[in-house]
C-alpha cells in the first residue's frame, strides 16, 4: 500500500483532548499514519471538563466504543440536560433539556409558535412538558436501549475517561512517549514544526502536530505565535475552584448551574461522588472570598484540596496554522457554562480526519477547517454569553456589567430575532439547536411580543386538545421508566477502582 | 415603524413572480392575510424561466398540487438534469445531473472513494453513480409512489402562471387588472401604503410584494433599494428567446450549449421546445445573435425570435421597509443552471416562515436579506465557475472568462477540490456537493490528492463495492421506460 505523504502523527500533551485525539486517529486512520502521544506523568491536567453534550455518544458510536465500558470505567451517570438556577433573577429556575420539544407539526414554524399561541389563549402548561427528556430530568428517571428513546449525554471523571482512552489507543497502536517537552524544532524555511524534542534528548519527529498542551499553548503559540482572540470583554470571568465531594445522594440525570454574585457553581452528579466548582471573575471577588464560598456550599466532603484555576476565555486566531492543529484549551476556551469543551476537541479532531491532508499543506484546506472552527467556536460564545447577558439581575456590579455590556452583532440579532418574532434558527455549524435556544431565552426571562399565527388556523379547542393529548403521551412514557439511579445500577455500575 | 398588525397583502404585477407567491401565500395563510394581485393583461411577461429544479416539486408539495394536473396544464416534461456542451473545450460533454451519486460515509464523501479507483486504473466516469445520469443518456423516465429518482420539470412559464392563477383565484385571491400608475408612501417612515392604478383605483395595503419585473417599481423605483451589478463576473446581458416545433424525441434534460460569446439553451416540452440564445453584446451584435440563433437550432421556429436585455447582479436588500422584491425585480442569474423559479420559491417560503404578523422589524428583514445573499452569491458562483473554469480560448469573450479574477468563495472551492478533492454545502447553499463534483469535473477540475480511506479497505473490496454500485443502477435502470412514452401516458398536455 502507498503511504501518505503525512503519515507521522505527533500528539503534543496527554489529557482528555491528547487522549480524545490519538483515540480516533488511530480507530480511524489507524493503518494510513503513525500516531506518537507525548505526555509527561508530571505535568498534571486540567479536569474541568466533565459535563458532556449528546454529540458524545455519536463520536463514541463512530469509534464503536462500548457504552457500558465506558460509563463503568469512568464512573458516568446520564445527562438529559442543565438545570440553571438564578440566571434570569435570584430565585428563578429553568432546564435546558436535550431532545426535541414537541413534534414538528409544520414547516412553517417549529412547535413552540403552537405553544406560545395555546399560552396567549390562556392554556398549554409549561414548554418542557411536550419534551420527554425535560419530564424525565424532573422525575429522575432514565432507560436507554437500541432505540435510544431519549437523547442524552453523559457526566464522567474526566481524569478516568483519558485513562479508558488510553487502553484503547495504545493497543491499537497509539505509540505513548513519557516526557517533558524542552523544545519545538522548526524547519529554518517555512517554520513547519519538524519535531519535538524531549528534556531527556530524544528527538520526535513529525509531519503533522498536534498541540494537545492546554493553556500554554507549546506549539501553537510559543512556538508559531499565532496569536489569540479575547473574548473577556464578554465573557469575564477568568478564575475557578474545583473539586469532587464525596456524597450519598442519588445521582440526578442533570448538571446544575448556579448562578451567584460573580459567577456561577457547577455540580455534576457522577455515581460516587459530584464534581462541584464554584466560577468566578476576579474583578469582583477575591480567590479566598471565592473559596470560602465555595467550601461553605459544596455538597459533600471533598476528597482533597481544591484546586484553582486561571483562564482566559477566547480562540486562538487559526486553530490549524502550518502543520500544526490545536486542540482542547490549546484551541481556545469557553467556560464550562453548556459543556462544550469536549463537544469542541470531539468536533474538531472528526474534521481533522474528514480533511486529513495525506498529501500536504496548502492553504484552502487549513482555511476552510479555520472557517468551520470560528463558526462553531463563535456560536457557542454568542450562547454561553446570552446567560450573562439577557438576565434582569442588578444585585452585584458584576451582573450590572453583564446586563449593560456590549454583545456581538450575531447575538444582538438572535435576541431581536426571538424577542420580536420568537424566531430561533440553527445553521450548519451551530452546535445549538433551536430548542436550546428556546428554552434558554424565556429561562432568562426574554419573552416574545410575537409569533407565528399559524395556530390561528385551527380551532381554539381542537389546539388544546392535541396539546392536552403530546402532554399526556410523554407523562405516561416517562411513568414507565425506572429511576436513573437504579437504571445506572442495572446498566452500568461503575468499576470498583 | 409600522406597529400595524400585517393583514392586506398587495402584489404588484402578475407572471411567474407574483402568481407563485399569490397561490403560496393564499393557500398557506389564508385565514390570516388578505392577498391582492394587481396585473395588466397589456405587460408582457419574461418567460425564459422555464427549466426548473427539484426543489420546485417540495414547492408543490406543501401547496398540495397534483403532480399530473400540472403538468398536463403546464406542457411539463421531466428533467434529470443538464447537459452541457463546448463548456470545457469545443466537442466536450457533461452531464450536470440531479439527485445523488454512489454511496458516502461520514469521514469522506464518494468521490473519495472513486478518485482512489481511478488511480488503481479502474472505476469509470463519476456519472456511472448517478441514475439519473444514466438514465438521461438513455431517454428514459418513469416516476411512481415511493421512487427516489431524482427530477424537476421543463415547463411553459406563461402556462404555468395560468394554472397557479387558477389555483390562487378561487382560494380568495383578489385580482384587480390595471397598470400602476402611482405608489404611496408613508411621509414619515417611507413605508409603502398603497398603489394607484391608472384607472384612478387605490389599493391600499401592509406588505409589498414587488413582482414587476426588471422595472423594480417598488423595491427601486420607489424605495432606491440599490443594486449589485454582477457583470464584471456574467457579462451576458442579452437573450434572444423563441420556441420551435418539436424534431425527435422528447429528452428528460435541458441542454446547455456554449458558443463563442454565450451559450444557448434547448428545453423540450410536451408540444414545442423552447430556445434560447444567450450572449455578450460587447463581442456580438444582435444580427450577428439571431443569425447563429436560427441556423443553430432544430425544427421551424413558431415566431420571430423574441430579444431580451438583463444585467447580472441583485438588489442591495430583497426585503427593504414592508416591500418584498421576488423573482427579476430581486435580481437576475442567468437561466444556466435553472435557478429562477427556484429564487421566487424559496424567497416566498421564507416570507411565510417569517411572516410579519406583528410589526415589520430590522430583525426580521436582516436575518431574511442575509439568507437571500448568501443563496445568490452562492448560485453565483456555481455560474461562475461554468464561464471561467475552461480551456476554451478561441475567442475575446472565453479569453476574458478564463482571465478573470474570481469571487474569493469560489477560489476557494476550486482549490479545495484540486488539491484535495473535497467540496461542501453551506448554509443556504442550493448546490450539493455532487453538483459541483459533476460540473468541476466537467469543466476540467481534476483532484490532485483526495482522502485515502479507501486505501484501508481489504484487496478487492472497492473494485467489488464499485461494481456493485453500477449493477444496482443498472437494475433500475432497466425498470424504466422511455421518457416520452411515459409523459404521454402520464399526464399529456392539455
Amino acid at each position: 500500500m502507498d503511504r501518505p505523504a503525512v503519515r507521522r502523527v505527533v500528539v503534543g500533551g496527554g489529557g482528555t483532548a491528547g487522549w480524545v485525539a490519538a483515540t480516533a486517529l488511530v480507530r480511524h486512520l489507524g493503518p494510513l499514519i503513525d500516531i506518537t502521544l507525548v505526555e509527561s506523568d508530571e505535568i498534571g491536567t486540567v479536569g474541568v471538563g466533565e459535563s458532556t453534550v449528546p454529540t458524545c455518544f455519536t463520536f463514541h458510536k463512530f469509534m464503536g466504543i462500548d457504552e457500558r465500558a465506558f460509563m463503568r470505567a469512568t464512573q458516568a451517570t446520564f445527562k438529559l440536560g442543565i438545570e440553571f438556577k438564578n440566571w434570569g433573577q435570584v430565585g428563578d429556575r429553568y432546564i435546558h433539556s436535550f431532545g426535541t420539544i414537541g413534534t414538528r407539526a409544520s414547516w412553517m414554524a417549529p412547535f413552540h409558535h403552537f405553544w406560545l399561541q395555546a399560552k396567549a389563549d390562556g392554556f398549554g402548561g409549561e414548554l418542557g412538558e411536550y419534551c420527554p427528556e425535560w419530564v424525565a430530568g424532573e422525575a429522575n428517571k432514565f432507560i436507554t436501549d437500541d432505540t435510544r428513546p431519549l437523547a442524552y449525554a453523559y457526566h464522567f471523571d474526566a481524569a478516568r475517561y483519558v485513562q479508558f482512552l488510553r487502553g484503547l489507543a495504545e493497543p491499537a497502536g497509539v505509540k505513548r512517549v513519557e516526557g517533558k517537552i524542552r523544545q519545538v524544532a522548526q524547519n529554518p524555511q517555512n517554520g513547519f514544526v519538524d519535531a519535538i524534542v524531549l528534556e531527556s534528548g530524544e528527538r520526535i519527529e513529525g509531519d503533522l502536530f498536534i498541540d494537545c498542551t492546554g493553556f500554554r499553548a507549546l506549539l501553537i503559540e510559543q512556538t508559531l505565535q499565532t496569536g489569540f482572540e479575547d473574548w473577556g470583554k464578554w465573557i469575564s470571568t477568568n478564575s475557578a475552584v474545583a473539586v469532587q465531594c464525596m456524597t450519598d445522594e442519588p445521582p440526578i440525570p442533570y448538571t446544575s448551574a448556579i448562578a451567584h454574585q460573580a459567577g456561577w457553581q457547577w455540580r455534576i452528579p457522577l455515581q460516587r461522588r459530584v464534581g462541584a466548582g464554584l466560577v468566578f471573575c476576579a474583578e469582583f471577588m477575591s480567590a479566598d472570598e471565592a473559596q470560602a464560598k465555595f467550601l461553605t456550599e459544596i455538597p459533600g466532603k471533598p476528597v482533597r484540596d481544591p484546586w484553582a484555576l486561571r483562564f482566559r476565555t477566547g480562540m486562538r486566531s487559526r486553530a490549524w496554522n502550518k502543520n500544526v492543529v490545536a486542540l482542547g484549551l490549546a484551541g481556545g476556551f469557553i467556560e464550562p457554562l453548556e459543556s462544550t469543551s469536549i463537544h469542541l476537541m470531539q468536533i474538531a479532531v472528526t474534521r481533522l480526519i474528514e480533511y486529513f491532508p495525506f498529501n500536504g499543506f496548502d492553504d484552502a484546506l487549513i482555511g476552510h477547517f479555520n472557517h468551520k472552527s470560528r463558526r462553531e467556536f463563535e456560536s457557542i460564545r454568542d450562547f454561553v454569553i446570552c446567560h450573562y447577558h439577557q438576565t434582569e439581575r442588578e444585585d452585584s456590579p458584576f451582573w450590572r456589567r453583564c446586563r449593560t455590556m456590549e454583545i456581538p452583532d450575531s447575538l444582538a440579532e438572535r435576541i431581536a430575532l426571538f424577542r420580536e418574532n420568537a424566531q430561533a434558527y440553527q445553521t450548519q455549524d451551530d452546535l445549538f439547536r433551536i430548542d436550546s435556544w428556546t428554552q434558554v431565552l424565556p429561562g432568562q426571562r426574554l419573552y416574545p411580543r410575537g409569533y407565528h399565527h399559524l395556530a390561528r388556523m385551527m380551532p381554539s379547542h381542537e389546539l388544546r386538545q392535541t396539546l392536552a393529548n403530546m402532554r399526556t403521551t410523554i407523562a405516561n412514557r416517562v411513568a414507565k421508566m425506572p429511576s436513573h439511579p437504579d437504571f445506572l445500577n442495572s446498566y452500568c455500575p461503575a468499576d470498583d477502582a | 415603524m409600522n406597529r400595524q398588525p400585517v393583514q392586506r397583502v398587495v402584489i404588484a404585477g402578475g407572471g411567474t413572480a407574483g402568481w407563485v407567491a399569490a397561490a403560496a401565500l393564499i393557500k398557506q395563510l389564508s385565514p390570516l392575510i388578505e392577498v391582492t394581485l394587481v396585473e395588466s393583461d397589456e405587460i408582457g411577461t419574461v418567460g425564459v424561466g422555464e427549466s426548473t429544479i427539484p426543489t420546485t416539486r417540495t414547492f408543490h408539495a406543501l401547496l398540495g398540487i397534483y403532480e399530473q394536473a400540472f403538468i398536463k396544464a403546464s406542457q411539463a416534461t421531466f428533467k434529470l438534469g443538464i447537459e452541457f456542451e463546448n463548456w470545457r473545450r469545443k466537442g466536450d460533454s457533461y452531464f450536470h445531473a440531479f439527485g445523488s451519486v454512489g454511496k458516502s460515509v461520514w469521514m469522506a464523501d464518494f468521490q473519495h472513494f472513486w478518485l482512489e479507483a481511478r488511480n488503481q486504473g479502474f472505476g469509470g466516469d463519476y456519472t456511472d453513480y448517478s441514475l439519473e445520469a444514466q438514465a438521461a443518456k438513455a431517454n428514459r423516465f418513469e416516476t411512481h409512489e415511493g421512487s427516489t429518482i431524482g427530477y424537476a420539470y421543463h415547463l411553459d412559464a406563461t402556462a404555468y402562471a395560468k394554472f397557479l392563477r387558477g389555483l390562487a383565484e378561487p382560494a380568495g385571491v383578489k385580482r384587480v387588472e390595471g397598470k400602476i400608475k402611482k405608489i404611496e408612501q408613508h411621509p414619515e417612515t417611507g413605508f409603502v401604503t398603497a398603489l394607484e392604478l391608472e384607472s384612478g383605483a387605490r389599493i391600499e395595503g401592509d406588505l409589498f410584494l414587488d413582482c414587476t419585473g426588471f422595472r423594480a417599481l417598488l423595491v427601486e423605483q420607489t424605495l432606491k433599494t440599490g443594486f449589485e451589478d454582477w457583470s464584471h463576473w456574467l457579462a451576458t446581458d442579452a437573450a434572444l428567446a423563441v420556441q420551435t416545433e418539436p424534431v425527435g424525441p422528447i429528452v428528460p434534460y435541458t441542454r446547455a450549449i456554449a458558443h463563442q460569446n454565450g451559450w444557448r439553451w434547448r428545453i423540450p416540452l410536451q408540444r414545442r421546445v423552447g430556445n434560447g440564445f444567450v450572449y455578450c453584446t460587447e463581442f456580438m451584435s444582435e444580427d450577428e445573435a439571431r443569425a447563429r440563433f436560427l441556423a443553430a437550432i432544430e425544427g421551424k421556429p413558431l415566431f420571430d425570435p423574441r430579444l431580451l436585455r438583463f444585467k447580472a447582479g441583485m438588489r442591495n436588500k430583497s426585503w427593504n421597509k414592508n416591500v418584498i422584491a421576488l423573482g427579476l425585480a430581486s435580481g437576475f442569474i442567468e437561466p444556466l443552471e435553472s435557478t429562477s423559479i427556484h429564487f421566487i420559491k424559496i424567497a416566498i417560503t421564507r416570507l411565510i416562515q417569517n411572516f410579519p404578523f406583528g410589526r415589520v422589524t430590522d430583525a426580521v428583514t436582516d436575518h431574511f436579506n442575509r439568507q437571500s445573499r448568501r443563496e445568490m452569491e452562492h448560485v453565483r458562483d456555481f455560474i461562475i465557475l461554468h464561464y471561467a473554469q475552461t480551456e476554451r480560448e478561441d475567442s475575446p469573450f472565453w479569453r476574458r472568462c478564463r482571465a478573470m479574477e474570481l469571487p474569493a468563495s469560489l477560489a476557494e472551492r476550486i482549490a479545495l477540490f484540486r488539491d484535495h478533492g473535497i467540496a461542501y454545502q453551506g448554509n443556504d447553499e442550493l448546490f450539493r456537493i455532487d453538483s459541483w463534483i459533476m460540473v468541476m469535473l466537467g469543466q476540467g477540475v481534476w483532484p490532485r490528492s483526495y482522502h485515502q480511506l479507501a486505501r484501508m479497505m481489504e484487496p478487492g473490496q472497492l473494485q467489488k463495492a464499485l461494481s456493485d454500485l453500477k449493477a444496482g443502477i443498472a437494475q433500475q435502470l432497466s425498470r424504466l421506460g422511455d421518457h416520452q412514452t411515459f409523459v404521454r401516458a402520464y399526464a399529456p398536455a392539455e
